[in-house]
């Protein structure tokens, strides 16, 4: 039990010196030695958790997608309509990445690593499976356009939020995160939801995107 | 051993309460029946009395185990990212579709009316209500979607009334019927305390929940029983 609980906490040593690192200079100059010499362990120590460096990597990204995807589920409730759903989720996951630095991480791995790693490759198949079926709900409920196919809808949006998360990363650490999935999805919302609905999402889109974070 | 003896004790007594709320869900506080209560929890009578002195106790504890069930789930709405407005009316439909598909809810209602009034358990229950829904509406006044001259109080307590009439008018045994009574009731009040500018934003609101839950209200009887 007690060696359970220190092997436990020496992993997490790891993982949490290689997300710090993985932050500052990014995953290609982090080596190695880098991250043992911050978590302070041996050699053997990261090699008796991690067979290499990608290990590492692929640990971070399956935890850190655990914490966004479960964000986005999480917005997602039985009494709301599906677009409420979705659009609430964006901001969730925005608030997930913003207050989380192992999510962080993730984030700028499954860039670096794209298709080449199966965990990367496995975590874009589920976000996209995860918002497809959100999609089809909300067609069925009227509030997306059923004149054009869902699958176009969820590729272009998981496309511009996804681009959306890059560049607010890349020019302001992720600080900007939810104002920019604000204004990509103002700009999305148009093209996808029914004329109907429309009015009521610019105005649902407004609420949520001015409600400020739980975690700020 | 005898935290073990207690947890089944607890077991026991969960049982005999859900038994009992299938029972009083569907029919009057008068005529349900002791033993038919044991035939379903399939406890035995020294088990029940163990418990439960008399129906009428058995009849407060199905109440306020409702009382905190309802209440965790209110809970967990609250943290999920609506304004208090939005809140208070997702609150009042989840309310109104556990009414009509559970028997926990619709028996817990169904004796805060007959029997709670006696011994202060109704204005205890009710007062948690009303002030569940008044902090909603104070927080709804700050977001600018209530009017400030409102008293959250006295809007709170309205709309704890209206539900608890409307169980009285309308028909849980016919959930579109139903909502769709929620759903007028809501609409005539609405502008009475919520700001004129959002109202036709709130009416889209409710329009999508009732859509949603005549989707989602099974009926008690046919299903769940």
């Amino acid at each position: 039990m007690v060696r359970q609980a220190r092997s436990e906490a020496t992993r997490r040593r790891i993982i949490d010196s290689a997300v710090a690192l993985i932050n500052e200079i990014g995953y290609p100059a982090s080596g190695l030695a880098d991250i043992i010499e911050r978590a302070e362990l041996t050699k053997g120590a990261l090699y008796y958790h991690f067979e290499s460096k990608e290990a590492v990597a692929t640990a971070i990204i399956e935890e850190g997608m655990d914490t966004i995807l479960g964000a986005f589920r999480s917005a997602g409730r039985l009494g709301s309509p599906a677009m409420e759903n979705i659009v609430h989720g964006w901001f969730v996951v925005a608030d997930a990445i913003m207050g989380d630095r192992v999510a962080q991480a993730a984030c700028r791995l499954l860039r670096t690593f794209g298709g080449f790693n199966p965990a990367a490759k496995s975590t874009y198949g589920d976000l996209e499976a995860e918002f497809a079926e959100r999609v089809r709900s909300a067609v069925e409920q009227g509030d997306v356009r059923s004149d054009i196919d869902a699958d176009a809808v969820v590729a272009t949006v998981l496309a511009s939020m996804l681009g959306a998360e890059l560049v607010s990363s890349a020019l302001t650490d992720g600080r900007d995160l939810r104002r920019r999935f604000a204004r990509t999805l103002e700009i999305l919302l148009p093209a996808i939801v029914t004329v109907d609905a429309l009015g009521y999402y610019r105005e649902f889109l407004a609420r949520q995107s001015m409600r400020i974070s739980p975690s700020s | 051993m005898v935290e073990q003896a207690d947890r089944r004790a607890d077991a026991t007594r969960l049982q005999i309460v859900k038994a009992a709320a299938h029972e009083f869900a569907t029919r009057p506080y008068s005529q349900v029946n002791l033993d038919e209560i044991l035939v379903s929890a399939d406890v035995t009578k020294g088990a029940l009395y163990f418990h439960f002195r008399s129906k009428h106790a058995l009849a407060n504890a199905v109440i306020e185990h409702r009382a905190e069930l309802g209440w965790a789930t209110v809970e967990q709405i609250r943290t999920n990212g609506l304004s208090g407005l939005e809140t208070a009316i997702d609150v009042a439909y989840l309310i109104a579709v556990s009414d009509i598909g559970e028997a926990d809810a619709r028996a817990g209602l169904n004796l805060l009316e007959a029997v709670g009034r006696f011994d202060g358990l109704q204005a205890k229950v009710l007062d948690v209500w009303v002030n569940g829904f008044a902090a909603l509406i104070r927080r709804a006044i700050g977001e600018d979607d209530v009017v400030e001259d409102v008293n959250p109080e006295h809007a709170a307590r309205l709309l704890v009334s209206m539900y608890l009439g409307l169980r009285q008018t309308s028909n849980l045994d016919e959930p579109e019927s139903f909502i769709r009574d929620l759903e007028s009731m809501w609409m005539l009040v609405l502008p009475g305390f919520a700001n004129p500018e959002r109202l036709g934003y709130f009416a889209g609101f409710i329009r999508r929940r009732s859509a949603l839950a005549i989707k989602n209200a099974s009926p008690l009887r046919a299903s769940n029983l």
